[in-house]
């Protein structure tokens, strides 16, 4: 072999490197969908309560979506060909996640029952709790659009505070809609080009 | 001249050095990702996998899910220093080190 081979040869094998750690790193699932979906579960939710002024709209509708969420996460498990690996990262994230969900399951029904529930206080708690799963896994793994939509969350927060019972409901339903259903769909889109780059590499 | 670092052949050959360095990133792989990651056969990959495994680079552990063999393979301590002086050494190699 000349030196000129050897040396393409070495440097074959630092990209053979590069690209595998590269693989291994996006081994994480495809979770886009699921902001999507919360989003429009939290719509459902809200279109409820607004049409019957029933108290367990939401606890319904959360319930159900729990359950459907949970369904279709199984279900795409099920029909992946081999599992995917786990990550640091990936466990760190959804560590975060599942610790959001935990919390505001336990702390609105507590609020409902104990009755010190009102509008003010759920969309608070609902989009600080929001804020932080983003801004934490944005920060994680550096990505700029889910930082921005965290602070879209707090400034939420802020506003269900400080803000008339309409401003209140209507930065809530803005926030929905730029941090779970347009932020979604972005995801979505970037994941999709990620799987093109990942079947043309290999 | 600063005498030239040698390869680790058990990391140099090609599938083995896939594998190291696909199984760097993760906690754990099942064989079956392995193989779609690296196109290779069964046959192929449980050789180079048992050579890894040899030389104390990567632990397998068998288990049934649902009824089904599971084999998953993760990095040891001493596989990933292994592949960390292996890129050093390569780096040192391509950083000039070639001049004949």
């Amino acid at each position: 072999m000349t030196a000129s081979n050897e040396e393409l040869d070495l440097k074959d094998r630092l990209n053979l490197i590069e690209s595998m750690i590269a693989e291994g790193r996006r081994a994480t699932g495809s979770w886009a969908w699921t902001f999507v979906f919360w989003g429009l579960a939290y719509y459902v939710a809200i279109a409820w309560t607004a049409w019957n002024q029933w108290p367990y709209a939401w606890l319904v509708t959360m319930m159900a979506a729990w359950a459907l969420c949970w369904a279709i996460i199984r279900s795409k498990q099920k029909n992946q060909p081999e599992r995917k690996p786990a990550t640091t990262m990936g466990r760190a994230i959804l560590s975060i996640w599942v610790a959001m969900g935990v919390s505001l399951a336990l702390l609105l029904p507590a609020l409902g029952f104990s009755g010190r529930f009102n509008q003010h206080v759920f969309v608070a708690v609902v989009a600080a709790m929001l804020a932080v799963a983003n801004g934490a896994s944005g920060m994680i793994i550096r990505w700029k659009a889910q930082i921005a939509s965290a602070f879209v969350w707090w400034a939420a927060t802020v506003v269900a505070c400080f803000g008339s019972d309409n401003q209140c409901m209507a930065v809530f339903l803005v926030a929905i809609f730029l941090c779970q259903i347009v932020f979604g769909v972005y995801a979505m889109s970037c994941e999709a080009r990620e799987r093109r780059q990942g079947a043309s590499h290999a | 001249m600063p005498e030239l670092p040698e390869l680790n052949p058990v990391i140099h050959g090609k599938l083995r050095l896939a594998l190291l360095s696909l199984l760097i990133g993760v906690e754990e792989a099942e064989f079956t990702w392995l193989r779609s990651k690296t196109g290779s056969t069964d046959g192929n990959l449980g050789a180079q996998l048992l050579k890894l495994e040899e030389a104390g680079y990567v632990a397998v552990e068998k288990k049934f899910v649902q009824r089904k063999p599971q084999t998953l393979y993760r990095m040891t301590d001493a596989g990933r220093q292994a592949l960390t002086e292996y890129v050093q050494a390569l780096k040192q190699l391509l950083g000039g080190a070639i001049t004949s």
